[in-house]
């Protein structure tokens, strides 16, 4: 098992059905041949640097995961043939990973997420009691 | 002939010096220093970054051009 970060580009005009639809769809891949997703980040519709098939916007999913080689291989295949993938990017973070750091890691994750919302809430209410501290987001594998 | 105007170019690296800067494809606002307002990296005799950094930027800003953070050419939007 490594451990790899995929960051996809979908259509903008698609909503929302269809975005958790292709997520959900990916995430399956990964998990079919025993993978396991540490984080998944959307980082929503952003504008691209530059057009990619006539769109000018596009929307960013980041996801971190432990997977087997092979089921990166089909989830990639998958993104070339949907047209609705206008770019992916896979990157390798580290050559193996067990159990336990897909455990502490998905828990790392989860807190900064909570941190991250907690954050949000606060500048709205009076939101925000987790008691867990903020990690840093940088991963320090290479 | 005038003499040649010399560049003020730091001796050590930057991200040898400062440890914890990580280079980071994803990390748009700190690549955006990287590179010129045409889009090109900015070599290394410019910065005195050493190879092995100068290798992991140049990585980082390939892979951040392919996900279209930023362009490959042209005006950068700031």
């Amino acid at each position: 098992m490594r451990r790899y970060e995929t960051t996809y580009i979908l259509r903008p005009t698609l909503g929302e059905e269809q975005f958790s639809e292709i997520i959900e769809r990916t995430n399956k891949i990964i998990k079919e041949d025993g993978g396991a997703v540490i984080n998944l980040e959307r980082w929503g519709t952003k504008k691209l640097a530059y057009e990619i098939k006539k769109e000018a916007f596009g929307h960013y999913i980041y996801f971190d995961y432990a997977a087997l080689g092979s089921s990166v291989h089909e989830m990639e295949r998958i993104f070339r043939i949907d047209d609705r993938v206008l770019r992916y990017l896979t990157v390798k973070l580290s050559d193996a990973i067990d159990e336990a750091t897909i455990a502490s890691e998905t828990e790392r994750a989860v807190a900064t997420a909570a941190a991250r919302t907690a954050k949000a809430d606060e500048a709205e209410g009076e939101e925000g009691e987790d008691g867990e501290e903020s990690d840093d987001e940088i991963t320090d594998e290479d | 002939m005038p003499p040649r105007k010399r560049m003020f170019r730091p001796r050590v690296c930057r991200f040898c010096t400062e440890k914890d800067i990580v280079i980071d494809y994803k990390d748009v606002k700190s690549l955006r220093n990287l590179i010129t307002e045409r889009g090109k990296i900015i070599p290394r005799r410019i910065y005195g970054t050493c190879a092995r950094h100068q290798r992991q930027v140049a990585e980082a800003i390939k892979r951040a051009r392919h996900l279209a953070l930023i362009p490959y050419s042209g005006q950068t939007q700031y």
